[in-house]
């Protein structure tokens, strides 16, 4: 099991190292050059080579990889050039409000998917399970845009059920009062994918042959689906819950701009519209070292779910 | 002519207060009695009065001399103090004095400007002082301007003082030797007369230049400060202006708390024939500024969201809502649903405009032959500015007939371009010089060989819009057509190394003079400003003229000439300035919008009855 979690460590170094160079190199075919809008209305020649200097962005590509390299490895991406705030406050400050939203609303997600993938298994091929998947397939086929936009006017302002956007510095507050309705519109906007997904790995494990002989062994119904099918339909569920926890870092850009969450997703776009460098350095490399740790993670708990896994 | 203040009266100082009680202090000693323990701050702001406001856009900081973005600079405006301001009423834009006494003396044709700044002024209390109390001096306007050329700083507000204070170029030139900037080193051009007295001595005429003294980038900030946070004073904004900074999360909301140590300053302006003029001064007249306590800035980037925290009452004017224009003001009147609860409509236009240049050095567009010139005025011809305004803008623009926007010194609202819109007309000018059409239905040049024009945009919805129309427009006339996409980045510096042949641009106005618009045409500023590299010996001649001349009908003339000339060379498509619609709730007293000055809030008064209601 050490070897196996060290060799799967050793392997992350060429695909970090692949990373930092493709955005390297995407940043510097389209990235633009941000001297020229830090410079202001009127620059000089003079203005705009101090600022690159300062920025280092007249140093040689290969110095500026270098530099990159050290700071992925020291953890240190200096200062936004837009701002210059450090740019591991931004991801201190900001990933918080994100994963205040974000983790409820993949716990939420999961389990709800879950459990309406068990139930419509279950009554599979009835008149509630073909109605459930059209309400799906409708729902796949909606943007979040749609979504977010018309809650937001029912809901918030029509109804007053919730603010129309805000954030506080109280973490009670956010979760209850202006969390609530980006993360229902994420469920909602999840539990369709989702649901017809689990559904599917359920259906595969009801076929089998162990479901029909707990059945005639006279196990409950509860149990059989509970305990036996949904134990082993959870390594596919685990695959892709794992796979999104990544994507927790980036945030949801949309729901944060709508609501006015100060979270991760906005910066991000903050940080391409005004051609932020160093903050779309950072993000990038922590998605992809967090995409490599969840997904060993991944394989670690199918060893915990199921202990015929092997892991080589 | 310098701006003069007139019909203003900012600033009771203590011995006019004084003055206005001793009848009673005769009278009563009773009543002195009551006078004396009175609060200080009996007329003061009320921190039960919040003002809650939307960033449509994030801000990026507060040091005046490294921001640029309107966001942040409306936080400066409120937490400094420049030299001079603007008068809140006036139209066309007044400057008055800020911090200092009065308007400066300008000697030496304009190349001289002294400035007496008021005593007991102090700064914001900040542990940088380490518990004294703190009074502005010049000095600190002194420090405030060499910031600006230290390269460490990156300032992009260099281009207001580079080449123009005597001396400050030398100092900057030997910081970029050195890497190190002397902030004591003696500047020629900025002589500290006394503690309160400054004397700027330029090296060229330049009567804007107290224009210049008044925009945000012209703060005061105190060395000890930046000393003491100098990798972060973006986040340590300690002025002497209405308002401090309380809290800040970035990018998201930021608090602003009235400044307790704030010089006494009466709300006093002068009331014009406008009926909004009168109203806020009946509302605000006599009462000290600032009255509101607290400003809550959210940054709500989405419109719908803003929209909808207006409706709701979440935030207490809201003047950026595009596309709910034909919801609240359709027919560009304002809505009855609004107007039942109260709700008021402030409109201006604002000091700005859009255009699209040619490059005069680009071998398609560019040059002075009859031809080219001919092929410029096709286009411009061909171009609809009203569609754009109708289908774009949503009728929330007018359409420019000069490169001098209204409300600008320079502007004549009778001036007429005489370049309209008349595509029939394009296409005869094209015949007749020559751009044959060919077989696939589409013109060459005059030597018969086939041409495109390029437009190049940025990558966003937006641009496509106005992509399409000029597609549209040169369709009409029979002309190639083609956009280039590519990030605002790389547009302008491939513009200042004149290399597009057509992009679409504005201009905001820095300080209400034509000379700021103007100098986007001047022919040494190619590979700065000018990105049309356009170059005219008339209109350069006539551009030199004009700024070194005072405020004159002689210089008025001057920018209607430049006008013309421009037009006749087909430099520009001119575009349009935008309206600015504030929609104000009535529990916000004293709302003006100011098209420079645009952050008021010092000015303005809550009534929490009405808001109640």
């Amino acid at each position: 099991m050490y070897g196996y979690i060290i060799r799967r460590l050793w392997q992350m170094i060429p695909t970090l190292l692949g990373v930092i160079l493709l955005v390297f190199l995407l940043f510097n075919w389209v990235g633009g050059d941000p001297a020229y809008v830090l410079a202001g209305k009127i620059s000089s020649a003079e203005q705009i080579e101090n600022i690159r200097r300062q920025l280092g962005v007249d140093q040689p590509y290969y110095v500026q990889l270098w530099i990159f390299v050290k700071q992925v490895l020291t953890a240190d991406f200096g200062a936004s050039w837009s701002t210059n705030e450090p740019v591991s406050h931004i991801m201190t400050t900001r990933l918080g409000p994100s994963l205040t939203v974000l983790i409820p609303y993949l716990i939420l997600s999961t389990l709800v998917a879950m459990g309406l993938a068990l139930a419509v298994a279950y009554v599979r091929g009835s008149l509630t399970d073909r109605a459930v998947m059209i309400v799906c397939t409708v729902g796949l086929s909606i943007s979040i845009l749609v979504y977010i936009i018309v809650f937001q006017y029912v809901f918030a302002y029509k109804l007053g059920w919730f603010p129309v956007q805000g954030w506080s510095d109280s973490f009670g507050q956010n979760l209850v009062v202006y969390g609530s309705l980006p993360i229902i519109i994420l469920l909602v906007v999840s539990i369709a994918p989702d649901l017809r997904l689990f559904r599917t790995f359920v259906l595969d494990e009801i076929n089998h042959d162990y479901v029909r002989t707990a059945r005639a062994k006279g196990v409950s119904e509860n149990r059989i689906m509970w305990v036996h099918v949904l134990r082993n339909a959870s390594i596919p569920i685990i695959t892709h819950v794992m796979a999104q926890v990544p994507g927790l870092l980036i945030g949801a850009f949309l729901v944060e701009r709508f609501f006015s969450i100060p979270g991760i997703g906005r910066e991000v776009i903050l940080a391409v519209e005004r051609s932020d460098f160093p903050v779309i350095k950072a993000i990038t490399v922590y998605v992809a070292v967090a995409t490599m740790v969840f997904t060993l993670l991944a394989d670690l708990m199918y060893k915990a779910v199921d202990p015929r896994v092997q892991l080589k | 002519m310098v701006p003069e203040m007139v019909h203003y009266a900012p600033f009771i100082g203590g011995d006019r207060m004084l003055e206005a009680v001793r009848p009673w202090l005769s009278a009563s000693a009773v009543v002195l009695g009551l006078l004396l323990a009175a609060p200080a701050t009996s007329l003061a702001a009320d921190p039960q009065k919040v003002l809650r406001i939307a960033f449509e856009v994030a801000e990026t900081g507060f040091d005046p001399a490294k921001v640029t973005d309107n966001y942040s600079n409306q936080v400066t405006q409120v937490v400094f103090e420049r030299l001079l301001s603007y008068d809140y009423l006036a139209r066309p834009m007044k400057l008055v004095p800020g911090a200092a006494e009065a308007l400066p003396d300008v000697t030496d044709n304009g190349k001289t400007y002294l400035f007496r700044l008021r005593k007991g002024i102090y700064f914001q209390p900040d542990p940088a002082f380490k518990g004294a109390r703190r009074e502005l001096t010049v000095a600190d306007y002194a420090y405030s301007i060499k910031r600006f050329v230290d390269p460490a700083n990156r300032s992009p507000w260099r281009f207001l003082v580079d080449g123009k204070i005597v001396g400050l170029d030398d100092v900057a030139k030997r910081a970029a030797q050195s890497k190190r900037f002397d902030y004591d080193a003696k500047v020629a051009g900025l002589e500290i007369v006394d503690r309160y007295t400054l004397r700027i001595r330029l090296n060229q005429s330049d009567y804007n230049f107290a224009y210049i003294m008044a925009m945000p980038a012209m703060s005061a900030l105190a060395r000890e400060v930046i000393e003491a946070y100098p990798d972060d004073s973006n986040a340590h904004p300690v002025g002497t202006g209405p308002y401090m900074l309380k809290s800040w999360t970035r990018k998201a909301r930021i608090v602003l708390e009235a400044n307790p140590d704030y010089r006494e300053v009466i709300w006093d302006f002068v009331v014009s024939n406008d009926p909004r003029d009168q109203a806020a001064v009946a509302a605000m007249k006599g009462k000290r500024i600032p009255q509101i306590g607290r400003v809550e800035i959210s940054v709500i980037e989405e419109e719908q969201s803003r929209w909808l925290a207006f409706q709701r009452g979440e935030i207490d004017f809201i003047d950026r809502f595009g596309s709910f224009a034909p919801i609240a003001i359709p027919d560009n009147k304002l809505s009855p649903d609004l107007a039942a609860r109260g709700i008021t409509w402030d409109r201006s236009v604002e000091p700005e405009i859009t255009y699209y240049f040619f490059n005069m050095k680009d071998p398609v567009v560019g040059g002075y032959s009859k031809e080219k010139l001919a092929l410029r005025r096709a286009m411009i011809l061909a171009y609809d500015t009203a569609e754009e305004i109708r289908v774009i803008r949503k009728n929330q623009a007018i359409e420019d007939q000069m490169p001098v926007p209204a409300g600008v010194v320079g502007h004549d609202p009778a001036y007429r371009s005489i370049i309209r819109h008349d595509p029939q007309l394009a296409n005869q000018l094209l015949d007749y010089y020559g751009y044959k059409k060919g077989s696939d239905g589409y013109r060459n040049d005059p030597s018969g060989k086939p041409f495109t024009i390029v437009l190049t945009s940025e990558p966003q919805a937006t641009s496509r819009e106005y992509d399409e129309l000029w597609r549209k427009a040169l369709d009409g006339i029979g002309l190639r057509f083609e956009t280039r996409k590519s990030p605002f980045s790389d547009n302008i510096k491939a513009a200042e190394a004149c290399q597009l042949a057509m992009w679409g641009s504005a201009w905001a106005a820095d300080y209400p003079d034509g000379e700021n618009f103007m100098q986007l045409l001047y022919g040494p500023n190619s590979h700065q400003s000018n990105h049309g590299c356009y170059e005219s010996a008339a209109f350069d001649e006539m551009y030199v003229r004009m700024k070194n001349m005072p405020d004159s009908p002689e210089r008025d003339r001057l920018f209607l000439l430049m006008s013309r000339q421009m037009e006749v060379d087909g430099a520009w498509k001119l575009g349009v300035s935008r309206y600015r619609n504030v929609l104000v709730y009535p529990q916000v007293k004293g709302y003006r919008y100011h098209p420079i000055n645009t952050a008021v809030w010092e000015y303005l008064d809550i009534d929490p009855a009405a808001r109640r209601q």
